[in-house]
């Protein structure tokens, strides 16, 4: 026992939302790498039987969603996590923000192995920046 | 006894570098109105249970508006605007844990 517990004291916070501690931009990574590969599968089926052809339908499915996904975990980062006082030291931010987001939509609607590429890219570098403001 | 010191422990980096988690300090009861620039123990406005330490960043017509010393880590006023001055218990004096760094907090 440390001799300041002899008195037990208030606690008091000096502190940011409980929320704050629980954004992380791995959903968004996992969501875009999720798109990637639904694209580099969706452009190696062949197949015209319907197991390949459920595959490639599905397959399509799951790279709307995660495109989707990825959007709303990318959001709640931009709209929640980020404060004003970040905007400072990246002026960029919502730039960055706006074009990943745009990505997102692009690989929802399209097949595009460059666009996927470029969306993990841009949560990426979003990710460097959030853990950067964590130092 | 009229108890007028209160001893607190803070949780949270939001008045970094003045205050660190884990900081013991001591509050003193305000016998008078706050001023702009004390670092004081206040209820948190949307859950009165939990007290709250911040820096009044201004005093206002509308009320006192907080703020943490350390912006991008914190809570306050710009998130839940003003708060009552009377609501605010009391002004942090010093810390008293860990040693080393005690002293007197301004």
């Amino acid at each position: 026992m440390a001799w300041h517990d002899l008195v037990r004291p208030r606690v008091a916070y000096a502190h940011c939302d409980i929320p704050c501690g629980i954004y992380d931009p791995a959903a968004a990574k996992t969501a875009a790498d999720t798109v990637a590969k639904m694209v580099e599968k969706i452009q190696g089926f062949s197949g015209t039987d319907e197991a390949s052809r459920n595959n490639f339908v599905r397959s399509v499915a799951v790279k709307e969603e995660h495109a989707q996904i990825c959007k709303r975990e990318l959001l709640i980062l931009w709209t929640d996590y980020f404060k004003p006082e970040h905007l400072t030291k990246y002026p960029n931010l919502h730039d960055t923000f706006w074009k990943a987001a745009k990505l997102c939509s692009k690989n929802k609607q399209n097949v595009d192995a460059k666009a996927a590429a470029e969306l993990q890219t841009a949560v990426k570098e979003i990710s460097d920046i959030f853990w950067a403001t964590k130092k | 006894m009229f108890v007028s010191l209160i001893p607190v422990v803070v949780r949270g980096d939001s008045m970094e570098p003045t205050l660190r988690d884990g900081d013991r300090v001591v509050v003193r009861r305000l016998g008078r109105a706050p001023r702009a620039g004390e670092v004081v123990l206040v209820p948190d406005p949307r859950l009165p249970a939990r007290s709250l330490l911040k820096r009044i960043a201004a005093i206002r017509p509308d009320g006192a508006l907080l703020a943490g010393d350390r912006p991008e880590h914190s809570t306050d006023s710009r998130q839940f605007g003003p708060v009552d001055p009377g609501s605010i218990e009391g002004r942090v004096l010093f810390r008293y844990a860990p040693l080393r760094r005690a002293g007197r907090i301004r």
